[in-house]
């Protein structure tokens, strides 16, 4: 695949049956850019197994490709088109993935439809680790809020999130060195 | 719990010039093991008890049985694998599902860690925080930021560190540095590593868990996502977010003792830049081809990963040599001087020198290098003496970070920045926020 890889090429390449046309596909994606994300999101939620992991990874390396130094309008339209994805209608596990690759690109403008997902009780963790990993002031803000909203078992990771951000947050125990998980196990020869 | 001295100054070992007689260089620098005083004997947790974990068990109860040292507990989330490790530590030792009730104990003085490499920083850090000394498998870290964490938590907390590189302390490790460190090959313009290439494969589709399992514990740090076979055990390597493939595995063996042979422990790279191929299908991720170049300055040298690179032929052996026959010659490096060149193979538990170093007989001014009683010794006499392990936490960090670099290279193809005295990527903000990953929680740093 040396030529120029259009948007038309790429879906179709991406579900080919053969792994190395998709893989070849998978790995040139980043040079179509944000136009790329809303259809190869629709063949990763809905794709036969290995298609549907070649869409998603070309997902992750349109991401990269628009991170790149100086690219930061392709940035901002990656990130545009992936936060149309968090919405309710993707498998949850895609979600997570959308998620995932919006700490890595996004900015401000991510904060809020993120911020939304901390009162989801399937996704709350993965938007609280998004907006960590967002280094927008707004989404210390969006931590903030989240914490006050937050219910009683879920406030320590928020407030984890906020001290990873250098926010005091003494009122919330950290939990992270207490033991919760019990082993069934017994000591052999006892 | 031991009250161990922090304040030794380090080891003067390193350039050692003049004249150490044949004498000194045989000389014993730790106190042998057995003759540990009873009441000196140190307490043991084992976390992680499978594949290498196994390994470390089954040395540390050889050194129970022969009184030297005392082993509380054993750990971890495969009840299999916690049911074999109870039989073969003994029933005076403890068992535990979360590592977390191991670091609670106050009569364990030290853990072995011994779990997948996503697991080692948050684990080295919470050890840290309840003062235990830490032995922990290699790769270190798997993000920048985690080995940052770990340096700081252990000088913080004024802990003895190994991390699991145990090639440096390998007879023919010993060998090698010695020969380098006496210009026998010139200045030292290249070192080029070579391996064979990591497997594609993982195409078992999601599942729940096995019962015996604690996926959420094994997942710990990572994002949650469902079980998948294909994780597990020791398959955990060949996936990007809690492996890394080859470089990561093999490379934290063989640049490990690159940096400790170039003296450039403590120093980094200006530039990383790698190209490698991704898997064609399947869950693993991690490449499968990559080359990496790290360019060095003051002074100026180049290290290559190169997977796969050109093998050197294994010479022949007697089996009688220090390190016996060589058994795994599908990686090592060729160090190219200005007036020659050396090269080694394996770089793990395994090291074999070539045989002109092997064979090399230091003269009356030669420069010694430190010979390591063995790893597990060495971080036994860095818990009572306080001074720096072979493998201490900074060293083993930055060449776990190393490896993070070459395959965040690979994943942005795009060459990378580094700025060594602030342990940064500079001038690439996204490969800045990717020196980081958030983490879930409880199972955090």
């Amino acid at each position: 695949m040396n030529e120029q890889l259009t948007l038309e090429m790429l879906i179709e390449c991406i579900q080919s049956g053969n792994a190395n046309v998709r893989a070849a596909a998978r790995d040139q994606a980043g040079q179509v850019g944000a136009a790329a994300i809303e259809p190869l999101a629709g063949i990763a939620c809905e794709g036969e197994f290995e298609v549907a992991r070649a869409a998603n990874r070309a997902m992750q390396n349109v991401v990269y490709h628009a991170g790149r130094p100086g690219a930061s309008d392709e940035a901002t339209a990656v990130s545009a088109e992936l936060v149309k994805l968090v919405g309710a209608e993707p498998p949850l596990q895609f979600r997570r993935d959308v998620l995932w690759m919006l700490w890595q690109i996004a900015g401000p403008e991510a904060v809020e439809p993120v911020a939304a997902l901390l009162d989801n009780a399937d996704l709350r963790d993965d938007a609280r680790m998004c907006l960590e990993g967002l280094p927008a002031d707004e989404a210390v803000a969006a931590l903030r809020a989240g914490l006050a909203a937050a219910p009683d078992d879920f406030k320590p990771a928020v407030a984890h999130s906020l001290r990873k951000r250098g926010v005091e947050v003494p009122d919330v125990p950290n939990l992270r060195l207490v033991p919760t998980k019990e082993t069934s196990v017994a000591p052999v020869g006892r | 719990m031991i009250h161990h001295k922090v304040t030794l100054p380090r080891r003067g070992f390193l350039k050692t010039a003049g004249a150490a007689s044949a004498a000194a260089v045989a000389a014993p620098y730790l106190v042998p093991a057995n003759a540990m005083a009873a009441n000196d004997k140190l307490t043991f947790g084992h976390i992680g008890v499978g594949g290498m974990g196994g390994g470390h068990l089954r040395g540390m109860k050889g050194r129970m049985d022969r009184g030297q040292v005392n082993i509380a507990a054993v750990c971890d989330v495969d009840e299999r694998r916690l049911e074999n490790a109870s039989r073969m530590a003994g029933s005076q030792a403890d068992v535990y599902r979360d590592y977390r009730y191991v670091l609670d104990r106050d009569d364990i003085d030290a853990v072995v860690i011994s779990t997948p490499d996503h697991l080692h920083a948050v684990q080295t850090v919470h050890a840290a925080e309840r003062g235990k000394h830490v032995y922990v498998e290699k790769p270190a870290c798997c993000t920048v930021q985690e080995g940052k964490a770990m340096i700081e938590a252990c000088n913080r907390a004024k802990i003895a560190v190994q991390v699991g590189s145990q090639g440096r302390s390998q007879p023919e490790a010993y060998l090698a540095h010695r020969y380098l460190a006496n210009n026998n090959i010139g200045k030292i313009s290249r070192v080029d590593c070579w391996h064979y290439r990591s497997p594609s494969g993982g195409t078992h589709p999601d599942s729940d868990p096995p019962e015996h399992i604690d996926w959420d514990l094994w997942l710990g740090p990572l994002r949650w996502r469902p079980f998948n076979r294909g994780y597990l055990h020791g398959t955990f390597r060949w996936i990007m977010e809690s492996g890394g493939g080859q470089i990561r595995d093999r490379g934290a063996h063989v640049m490990s003792c690159a940096m400790w042979w170039m003296g450039a422990d403590g120093t980094g790279p200006v530039t990383v830049e790698a190209t490698g191929e991704a898997p064609r299908r399947g869950l693993w991720d991690s490449a499968v081809n990559i080359n990496v170049t790290y360019t060095f300055k003051n002074p100026d040298w180049v290290l290559t990963w190169n997977q796969p690179g050109k093998p050197v032929p294994p010479e022949e052996r007697t089996g009688r040599e220090p390190g016996g026959r060589i058994s795994r010659p599908g990686y090592g490096a060729l160090y190219t001087g200005s007036e020659g060149t050396f090269h080694h193979w394996g770089g793990d538990g395994g090291t074999w020198a070539e045989r002109k170093a092997r064979e090399w007989e230091p003269g009356p001014d030669a420069k010694d290098v430190y010979r390591s009683p063995g790893h597990m010794e060495d971080w036994f006499e860095g818990i009572k003496t306080g001074r720096k392990t072979i493998m201490n936490v900074e060293a083993g960090a930055d060449v776990a970070i190393l490896t993070v670099l070459g395959n965040l290279s690979f994943l942005l193809g795009r060459k990378l920045q580094w700025d060594h005295s602030k342990r940064e990527i500079v001038g690439d903000e996204q490969a800045r926020r990717l020196m980081d990953r958030p983490e879930r929680y409880p199972y955090a740093i």
